[in-house]
């Protein structure tokens, strides 16, 4: 696993996901599934059930991929960089609308461009030997 | 006798003995680099003059492309022509300055503001200067140094700390065009507060607070 980025990258970044997922149900008693207004993680990013909830699979899917090869990481390493920077796209419209059902705010936002910009390079960029899986 | 050969001297070779070799950190930070140059010409198309919004447009499409291509192939895309390419911003900037100052038409370069403009010719210059050893080595006939690929670890924390640096220099810069103004997250204000008159005598006491988001 220490010889691929994309393995260790997969790895560490599920470990976090899955982590910060746990932490989220910490600051969302009483909050909606999907209510728009969440609670703060850390004072700062805003979360409600559903946005924990996708971090729980998104966390487990990196690590699951990270842990078993460098193919499956690489190419879970794009996907959810891709889906991460479509969010963060659509994000910046989402705060303050009633169809906002991750209750995203602009430091949410701030993070998933980060781990999109960072999940992309990787997989793009590392372990050029190793083609993704197809669907 | 001796005969003499006359021998025709060999043409220079256009291509350079070596292939232009670069560290996979290093092609990280050039590509992170192309990007962030790239989407700061991207943001000052709206605000500038037709003509000069399409250069701006066309130089954010190939800076954009060309840092994308570098993640993911295994050679540098054409660096000479990248080289020269990642000058030219600079180049016409100063150009366009320079016109506007002689003819006194200050209007014809201030759609380009001073620190996107300062941001995206830093992250050029470091593009043409990383190119320009990078193809010093290839045209001096060096042997290209074995490519040795860092740890994954080592590679991570290199990347990382790339993508941090542009991250931190294009935020402001994009935060200082017309489109970056116009990204405030307006979302997040309360529309249904409407303000009373300043001698309502019912706000007595009343605490508001500072509306501090522009």
């Amino acid at each position: 696993m220490t010889k691929s980025p994309n393995r260790l990258l997969a790895t560490v970044f599920g470990a976090v996901y899955l982590l910060v997922g746990l932490l989220g149900f910490t600051v969302t008693g009483g909050v909606g599934f999907f209510a728009t207004d969440g609670g703060l993680l850390l004072g700062l990013f805003e979360v409600n059930i559903f946005h924990n909830v996708a971090h729980l699979l998104i966390g487990a899917a990196l690590l699951i991929a990270g842990l078993s090869n460098v193919r499956a990481a690489k190419s879970v390493n794009i996907t959810v960089g891709a889906a991460y920077l479509l969010l963060g796209v659509v994000g910046l419209f989402l705060p303050g609308q009633p169809f906002n059902i991750l209750a995203i705010n602009a430091a949410d936002n701030v993070l998933h461009f980060a781990s999109a910009a960072v999940l992309l390079a990787v997989g793009i960029g590392a372990d050029k030997g190793v083609r993704t899986a197809t669907v | 006798m001796t005969t003499t050969q006359l021998v025709e001297p060999a043409a220079p070779s256009a291509a350079p003995a070596h292939p232009a070799v670069i560290g996979q950190i290093a092609r990280t930070w050039l590509g992170f680099a192309a990007m962030g140059a790239g989407m700061v010409h991207f943001a000052l198309v709206i605000t500038a003059p037709p003509a000069l919004a399409a250069v701006l447009l066309l130089l954010g499409l190939a800076e954009c492309g060309w840092g994308i291509a570098t993640f993911a192939r295994e050679r540098l895309i054409a660096p000479r022509i990248a080289r020269l390419g990642a000058l030219l911003p600079v180049v016409l900037w100063s150009l366009l300055v320079v016109a506007a100052t002689l003819l006194d038409a200050p209007a014809l370069a201030a759609s380009l503001t001073l620190l996107p403009m300062a941001v995206a010719t830093a992250l050029d210059l470091f593009v043409a200067v990383v190119l320009s050893r990078v193809l010093q080595r290839a045209d001096a006939d060096l042997r290209p140094r074995a490519a040795v690929a860092p740890s994954a670890g080592r590679y991570l924390i290199g990347l990382m700390a790339g993508a941090t640096v542009v991250a931190a220099l294009v935020t402001p810069a994009l935060a200082g065009t017309e489109a970056g103004r116009l990204a405030q997250p307006h979302g997040q204000h309360d529309a249904d507060f409407v303000p009373a008159p300043a001698d309502d005598p019912s706000l007595d006491g009343l605490f508001l607070p500072e509306h501090g988001a522009h």
